[in-house]
């Protein structure tokens, strides 16, 4: 890439910069920390920014938020490797608790924290991610699974089970032990 | 189809994602179950808490011009080889993927005090090719000034220098530090929190800088005596400008010199002026200005 043409710089701000709000929703879902969803989405745009020539059109949303995932990922990987931390090798661990407690939810509470958030933030990444990707931002099964990398099937079963569990701690129902 | 089955595809049949056929048959067994009706019952419900519940989180304002700045910095770079030497050389943002090796000293800088630097750079360099290829050719330094303390204010640890939301804190501490006596009108009722005050440098002079906030948008209120005889009229009503998408008001009013930025909308942030003159002027009524 030699001279960037006023009017790629233009075609970026149009297209990519208005999704900001859906980048740093689903960074910071991920992530769970406000400044690290910052420094990841200002990484993801300027990656994104190198890459634009590459961008066919179509859905920008899709093709930026799949950077977004993949910068969340390589964070979470390079600060975690510090930590004793659990790696969520997603079908292998869905099930369990995920590598953090409700008391650790508990411990990242802000005070605009709802039982429901708090519940979202008790789920493994690959869950929240499907929840976010599906009822905050709507999109079908066929956009997230590009953006995940996944079969629709596997998400479809890990929007299920997302739902299944934050129906159990919302109290919604009385679920049987039906997942699994 | 069994209960086992249709559970399985309840998600993808309440999504309205499943093929027609899955679809009619998993209908078909929540018609005749009444287990699993509960339970679709109780999924439909979960989605309609989560999407009531769940929204967007708005990308903070300091986030937008980290961004902005970044990739026209970068941008610059590529383009223009003139641009400023070091910062502009190996932005930090490339740096800190890798940050492991710190072979010139200014790359072990902490990566958001570089940013902060790059942004002032940037936002410096960046007004100035605003200008070069927008419309008002040399207009107003002084607007171009107001706007690079506005971006550097939003780095963290910038915006204030005493963070109080109560004026009664925030007027006070300028006395002393400067030789007039800004404000500090309470609009916090009308969706206008106090977030602080700094004292900044603008047109070549110390200036009372007021913060207040919207939602997550920061607006700073730059205030300084005008130049020449306060009761020798002069007085403007406000004017925008808008700037590497910014906007920036400026009035004179009463001897003082008002410039506000903020990225808030232009309706909310005249709104957000009208308020501010009306209480400036019943302030400046009750008691003239201190000299």
């Amino acid at each position: 890439m030699t001279a960037v043409s006023d009017s790629t710089l233009e075609r970026f701000e149009r297209t990519m910069i208005p999704l900001m709000d859906s980048a740093y929703t689903l960074a910071r879902h991920l992530l769970r920390d406000e400044n690290d969803a910052q420094d990841v989405v200002q990484e993801a745009y300027l990656r994104a920014w190198r890459h634009f020539a590459g961008f066919r059109g179509g859905d920008g949303r899709a093709w930026l938020l799949a950077i977004v995932r993949n910068c969340c990922y390589t964070w979470r990987r390079s600060t975690r490797s510090s930590q004793n931390a659990i790696e969520y090798d997603d079908e292998a661990h869905g099930d369990h608790e995920g590598g953090y407690s409700a008391a650790d939810a508990l411990v990242l509470a802000d005070s605009d924290r709802t039982e429901l958030r708090l519940a979202l933030d008790g789920l493994p990444p690959e869950f929240r991610e499907a929840i976010v990707l599906r009822e905050i931002e709507g999109l079908s099964y066929k956009e997230i699974g590009r953006i995940i990398g996944a079969p629709i099937g596997t998400v479809m079963s890990r929007l299920a089970r997302a739902r299944g569990r934050l129906q159990k701690a919302l109290g919604i129902g009385a679920r049987e032990a039906t997942e699994g | 189809m069994n209960c086992a089955t249709t559970l399985e595809l309840l998600s993808g049949h309440l999504d309205g994602e499943l093929p027609p056929e899955s679809s009619a048959h998993v209908a078909e067994h929540l018609a005749a179950c009444d287990s699993c009706a509960r339970e679709y019952e109780a999924a439909l419900q979960t989605v309609q808490r989560l999407r009531a519940e769940l929204a967007r989180d708005r990308a903070p304002d300091v986030l937008r011009a980290r961004i902005r700045t970044a990739i026209r910095e970068e941008t610059s770079i590529e383009s223009t080889p003139t641009s400023t030497p070091e910062l502009a050389l190996d932005p930090p943002a490339k740096e800190r993927v890798r940050s492991g090796s710190a072979r010139r000293p200014w790359q072990s800088i902490p990566w958001r005090v570089a940013a902060a630097a790059a942004v002032i750079v940037a936002a410096a360099s960046s007004g100035l090719t605003l200008l070069a290829t927008g419309r008002g050719e040399s207009e107003s330094p002084v607007a171009e000034e107001v706007l690079a303390s506005h971006i550097r204010s939003l780095m963290p640890e910038h915006l204030t220098d005493v963070r109080s939301s109560d004026q009664h804190n925030v007027k006070p501490w300028f006395n002393g530090r400067l030789d007039f006596s800004p404000t500090v009108p309470r609009l916090d009722d009308q969706g206008f929190p106090l977030v602080g005050g700094r004292i900044d440098y603008v047109d070549g002079r110390p200036v009372a800088v007021v913060v207040y906030s919207r939602r997550q948008h920061m607006i700073n209120v730059f205030t300084w005596p005008a130049e020449g005889d306060r009761d020798s009229g002069g007085d403007s009503s406000p004017s925008v400008e808008t700037r590497h998408g910014y906007n920036i008001l400026h009035w004179r009013s009463g001897g003082t010199e008002y410039w506000v930025a903020s990225d808030l909308n232009v309706q909310e942030l005249e709104q957000f002026v009208g308020l501010l003159r009306r209480a400036d002027s019943a302030a400046s009524q009750a008691a003239p200005p201190a000299k």
